[in-house]
């Protein structure tokens, strides 16, 4: 696949040759670029092999006591988008009334750490061909298997460049490559997915092969009995549940309205001391990235710190309003307002493998996919969710029967609670609407999750 | 004044009012784009090649209470180009700086189509049809773009104020959005279209705490508010400022709420929550892509099967569900799909059984059969794929009061609060943000986090009468699909509707 879109030098000089027209107090610039190459696959077709360029350059500009945003999708518009921010923040600020707020300033210049292991050659030369071969290669495995499967390879670039006038300038580029399979056999089924910065890494033909051998060994499925039961969630299904402890209470704008765990609870105990969920983009693991688009460096925060409550994440205009540093978590969501966000989340691993963690399991579950997971009762941090796709009965410390999708109203915070083991080995899946967001997590044992409804079977 | 919603069958004929007169691509610029692009797909070897050309502002002014207000002006212009080359599909896109990104998004498309081939063991064919030509426009009254930074900052701020009046609300948001876009199709058949659309929309949130318990309310819907296919005179018609006291104060009033216990009971929805009820457990289960398994790995199956139409029920006789994106209006709103199929009504399900599917041309070629029109795509960057377009609960007769009346013993629910459903579109469970206990036909007391859940064709085999079309409205929402995950901008509406029997208070 192609290399960076933009580029450092480019990149940066059109950011520097554009904030020079800056006609406001402050303003900051960045370019989000992004090259995703995706071979799709189902049944006997790839169906869906893309190349998919997005580029964004979004400008804030302060004047007096309003701010504004415009964006372009190419770095030829940057100067253009300056000037219009520039004049809309003028506007804006010249239309308002006395302010009751005022809006936060840019970053200064701040060293960034450096980018080594972001970029691998190996995820270059993942390219279009060798995606579709391998995917050939993984449908004829499922066929001759007797079962089917559909999945996506993929390969990325990805970028940021962030110029403001309080002197900050940072480039990097990562590169990123990933996976994700269902096999699907009779009424069974299991799934394998990853995500990093290399694709010599991934282990896809291996993961691969796993799960078709695992759903086709399964063929049928049995009803999850409803229940409370002793469950080990493989580390995709773990990711799941700890991507929803930043709703409870772990970002400046919960701590500022003094909602949630990290307002009301400081530093209370939630888990045993094993347990550390953190988001930290700068520790090698899922997608690390060293700063934020507003170019501050991302810092490693501790929501759960050793079983306690720690610290929420925030952005520029959250941490002043907080009277704190930004944490390097500025994020911008589609059709959203902005607002900091936990975009590399992990759970610390232990050091169990997974089979381990089955074996200290007489009668239980084995949950490998969660799936339409949604918050429901952030104070008790509960989910409301479904299994998915390879889910298995676990009897004497063995996977047996395959599951049936079971619903589950549970809470997280409980069920970490409850965890009495935890996996040695990460894997990483992305956060879908979070740019360059993922979560990582091993496999954990919990001892004591309801599946099912508390009336009687669904 | 409105300009009529309005189509022709020539790209250029239509005049387009003042709203749509704006940007790069207004008109005149894209043709040689189009061209340039199809041009190099069909030199190239595809035997059919589709180019979307489109160029999108959007609008968004949040306020956050405590912090300083957020507004955005967000532009892109690019192209998407898919190609289809020995039967294997190839799809590329890119932001467009110049002409010769037109040619290099093919070049990349009939690249990938080739890599393709070394992968694929089946292969496509797509039955050939006549070029479809044909211009479209949103009826705008009030250009939204042409609003003064003032109003709105106006509207929030007294939104923002008013919902935060009541003591106990914590946190509130208020927010108004606007977006434009230019959209050009070009294929290989010779279809040649133009599609010029302006939406708007607001919102409002209050956030209550008390004694570790906080909960929420939201207007006009739960979740980004709500948007419509309509100049800034929809903005106005929602009275955010006046609604938004209203929210702050069931915020809080819902905070000394009680919680029922659960069990069965009847209930009606209100058309909020009902869209997406809809969408989750109607739409997805229809999408034929999806019953066909290309989105196994991501977006999941259905419990529907390709072979259900006419066979398969799905809900009581009082279930009619209709497909129809010639309703002006609403997100869900066009003359064409991403794929240039002309749209046209639909029922999806008539008195309770399945009639017919949501299907692309790829899918429904699969099943023998011709495309509803829902391939839907998020913008030029993203390949189309089976979404919802207007997807409708059709009414019934008479009123909200009369259902109550109807059911006499009861509650009545809506606006999401959580929503969970299998990856098969069967086992669905739904909070809500609000719910009122109903006795003898008349809303009582306010009890807070409700739920509700059931199995897809029993819960719609409980349906037992909707509303009449007065009290039908339509909301217009994003939805998440593909790998990567792309956006559809959709609709659903639905009257207030009555369900006998129905598990709730599961969560």
């Amino acid at each position: 696949m192609p290399g960076a879109w933009a580029g450092q030098d480019h990149a940066l000089a059109a950011l520097e040759d554009a904030l020079k027209s800056a006609e406001a107090d402050q303003a900051e610039i960045f370019v989000a670029a992004r090259t995703g190459e995706h071979t799709r696959f189902a049944g006997e077709r790839v169906h869906q092999p893309q190349t998919i360029v997005e580029c964004q350059v979004m400008v804030r500009a302060v004047a007096g006591t309003a701010s504004a945003r415009v964006a372009v999708s190419s770095l030829e518009a940057a100067r253009d988008a300056v000037a219009a921010a520039s004049e809309l923040a003028r506007r804006r600020d010249g239309a308002s009334g006395k302010a009751d707020t005022v809006p936060h300033g840019v970053a200064g210049a701040a060293t960034i750490a450096g980018t080594a292991g972001l970029w691998h050659e190996s995820t270059l030369a993942f390219d279009a061909v060798a995606r579709s071969v391998l995917a050939g290669q993984i449908m004829d495995a499922a066929r001759s298997a007797g079962a089917s499967v559909a999945g996506v390879l993929t390969a990325a670039v990805t970028e940021l460049a962030v110029a403001t006038s309080g002197g900050q300038r940072c480039y990097a580029a990562a590169t990123e490559a990933g996976f994700s399979l269902t096999a699907l056999a009779g009424q069974a089924s299991s799934y394998a997915a990853d995500l990093g910065r290399d694709a010599s890494g991934l282990g896809v033909r291996e993961r691969a092969e796993n799960a078709i051998s695992q759903a086709a060994a399964a063929q049928d499925v049995i009803a999850v009995p409803d229940g409370v039961h002793d469950v080990v969630f493989g580390g995709l299904a773990t990711g799941e549940l700890i991507g929803f402890v930043p709703d409870f209470g772990f970002t400046g704008p919960a701590v500022a309205a003094g909602i949630g765990l990290v307002a009301t609870r400081p530093h209370a105990v939630l888990a045993p001391s094993d347990i550390t969920v953190a988001d930290d983009a700068t520790a090698g693991v899922g997608l690390p990235f060293p700063f934020d688009c507003e170019g501050t460096p991302k810092r490693r925060v501790e929501l759960i710190s050793a079983g306690h409550v720690g610290g929420s994440v925030s952005d520029l205009a959250s941490a002043a309003a907080t009277g704190g540093m930004s944490t390097g978590h500025a994020h911008i969501a589609r059709e959203s307002s902005p607002a900091p966000e936990a975009a590399n989340l992990i759970l610390m691993p232990g050091g169990a493998s997974e089979a381990e963690l089955i074996a200290g399991v007489e009668r239980g579950l084995y949950i490998q996919r969660l799936w339409y997971n949604r918050l429901v009762d952030a104070e008790a941090g509960t989910v409301v969710g479904t299994s998915r796709d390879g889910c298995f009965l676990i009897e004497d410390g063995r996977l047996t029967a395959g599951l049936q999708t079971g619903r589950f109203t549970e809470s997280v915070l409980g069920a970490l609670a409850r965890t009495d083991g935890i996996g040695s080995q990460l894997i990483t899946q992305p956060v879908p609407n979070v740019w360059n967001g993922c979560s990582s997590a091993p496999a954990i044992r919990v001892r004591g999750f309801r599946f099912g409804s508390r009336q009687g079977k669904d | 004044m409105r300009v009529p919603e309005a189509g022709s069958r020539e790209p250029g004929s239509l005049e387009l009012s003042a709203a749509h007169q704006w940007g790069d691509l207004a008109r005149g610029t894209a043709g040689p784009l189009l061209e340039a692009a199809v041009g190099t797909a069909a030199g190239g070897g595809a035997s059919y090649a589709d180019v979307r050309l489109s160029e999108t502002e959007e609008l968004r002014l949040y306020a956050v209470s405590g912090r300083a207000p957020d507004e955005r002006i967000e532009g892109s212009l690019g192209l998407g180009v898919r190609v289809l080359v020995d039967g294997v599909w190839g799809f590329a896109s890119r932001p467009l700086r110049d002409a010769a990104d037109a040619a290099a998004a093919a070049a990349d498309a009939l690249s990938n189509a080739r890599a393709a081939a070394a992968g694929s063991r089946e292969r496509v064919v797509l039955p050939a049809r006549d070029a479809e030509c044909g211009c479209y426009q949103t009826a705008v009254a009030v250009d939204p773009f042409a609003v003064d930074a003032a109003v709105r900052e106006r509207i929030v701020s007294d939104a923002l104020a008013a919902a935060t009046a009541t003591a106990g609300v914590v946190q509130a948001q208020a927010g108004v959005n606007a977006k434009r876009s230019h959209r050009y199709f070009a294929s290989t058949e010779g279809s040649r279209q133009e599609q010029h659309f302006v939406e708007s929309g607001g919102m409002v949130l209050a956030v209550a705490a008390g004694h570790d318990i906080v909960q929420r309310r939201s207007y006009p819907n739960s979740f980004h508010g709500n948007t419509a296919a309509a100049g800034w005179e929809y903005v106005t018609e929602l009275g955010l400022p006046e609604q938004a006291a209203r929210v702050g104060a069931e915020a809080v009033q819902l905070l000394t709420a009680p919680v029922i216990g659960s069990g069965t009971a009847d209930i009606v929805i209100g058309p909020a929550q009902l869209a997406l009820q809809i969408h989750e457990s109607t739409g997805h289960a229809l999408e034929l892509d999806r019953i066909l398994g290309d989105e196994a790995n991501f977006a999941g199956r259905s419990f529907i099967g390709p072979d259900a139409v006419g066979r398969l029920k799905y809900g009581s006789p009082a279930v009619n569900v209709v497909a129809d994106a010639t309703v002006p209006g609403t997100r869900g709103s066009f003359m064409f799909d991403d794929e240039g199929t002309r749209t046209r009504r639909t029922m999806l399900v008539t008195e309770g059984m399945i009639t017919n599917f949501l299907s692309s041309r790829d899918s429904a070629a699969r099943i023998g059969s011709e495309s509803t029109a829902a391939a839907r795509s998020d913008g030029w960057g993203f390949l189309p794929l089976c979404f919802a377009t207007n997807v409708f609960l059709e009414p019934g007769t008479g009123t909200t009061d009369e259902l109550l009346d109807r059911m006499g013993a009861g509650y009545y629910l809506d606006d999401n609060r959580s929503w969970s459903i299998d990856s098969q579109r069967l086992n669905f469970q739904f909070g809500t943000e609000v719910a009122w206990e109903v006795r003898n036909g008349k809303r009582t007391r306010l009890v807070r986090d409700f739920s509700y859940g059931g199995i897809t064709p029993q819960f719609w085999g409980s349906l037992e009468a909707s509303a009449g079309p007065a009290e039908f409205r339509t909301f217009g929402m994003p939805c998440g699909k593909g790998e990567p995950k792309e956006w559809g901008f959709l609709s659903h509406g639905a009257a207030p509707a009555l369900f006998r029997a129905v598990r709730i208070g599961v969560a």
